[in-house]
């Protein structure tokens, strides 16, 4: 099967994308590290069990794990404030970034022949997906001091180049998802909603 | 810091009267996609892509831009949303920019 054409739009709402065999697995593999990562960080020792269910977590530090620290960051500069936040909206974080790699996981799981076909809310599932993907790769690829060109240079020998590789490719598979997405909204672009 | 009566004052009244003097800022991140940055503008916040796009450069340009303001709670839940869609934002009295 040959490499994928990345995402367009079928229709109203409807973007579909076909990946060949390495290329799912290469995507599984990524969600699967992604919803274990995340599930790493537990709630461990929440005794009381209505604080556990309304989402109260035992965390008040933002994690030392540097991927996790940065999809989970502070909300906000001020330490005590951002502890007190995170104590009451961490646990719900983690869940809805779990959520989006498990949906992303069982397209790629029931895909026939491998056709993804996504609706409007399951393209942003996907869209967040790939982008925590993007921010772990690109906390392991130190893009903060590594410039394009440092990581284009990168030696053939060098682990991170396939970590690179993997990065830009998944950079433009978020593209093509997100061209398909924004044609469509140009045509409703009179129908703006802010709220600023 | 010390605050200045005139300081203090203010912030009572802004508490009483109402006001909503907080913002949600996003800042510059090498990873995030402009055109994701766009598009989570449009979908979080009902901007046309006109703004979303704008905002997008600001905080491209300048390290970060205000994207929303109201509320404490009202930011919160903003920031969070954020959070989900891996942008890195905070909030902040919008006084103390």
């Amino acid at each position: 099967m040959s490499a994928t054409e990345g995402f367009k739009r079928h229709g109203d709402h409807s973007y579909v994308a076909t990946f060949a065999e390495s290329e799912k697995e290469v995507l599984l593999n990524l969600c699967e590290q992604i919803i274990e990562l995340l599930a790493e960080r537990t709630d461990i020792g929440n005794e009381d069990p209505l604080a556990a269910m309304v989402g109260i977590t035992t965390h008040d530090s933002p994690p030392e794990d540097e991927v996790l620290h940065r999809l989970l960051p502070n909300a906000y500069a001020d330490a005590v404030d951002a502890s007190e936040f995170r104590r009451y909206t961490e646990s719900n974080l983690r869940q809805k970034k779990q959520a989006h790699a498990i949906s992303m996981r069982i397209h790629l799981k029931s895909a026939e022949d491998g056709i993804v076909d996504l609706d409007h809310d399951n393209a942003n599932a996907w869209l967040g997906a790939i982008n925590d993907i993007r921010l772990a790769l690109g906390v392991r690829l130190k893009v903060e001091n590594n410039s394009q060109e440092d990581l284009e240079l990168l030696a053939p020998d060098d682990p991170l180049r396939g970590v690179y590789a993997v990065y830009t490719w998944l950079g433009w598979l978020q593209e093509t998802l997100l061209q398909a997405l924004i044609d469509d909204s140009d045509e409703d672009e009179e129908s703006e909603l802010g709220n600023s | 810091m010390v605050k200045t009566a005139d300081k203090i004052e203010e912030e009572i009244r802004a508490i009483f009267s109402g006001d909503t003097p907080w913002v949600t800022i996003v800042w510059d991140d090498p990873v995030n996609l402009q055109t994701y940055v766009v598009y989570v503008f449009m979908e979080l916040f009902g901007y046309s892509k006109a703004r979303a796009t704008e905002l997008m450069l600001k905080v491209h340009n300048e390290g970060k831009a205000v994207v929303s303001t109201g509320s404490r709670e009202e930011m919160e839940h903003d920031v969070a949303r954020l959070h989900e869609y891996g942008l890195w934002a905070t909030l902040q009295r919008g006084d103390q920019l």
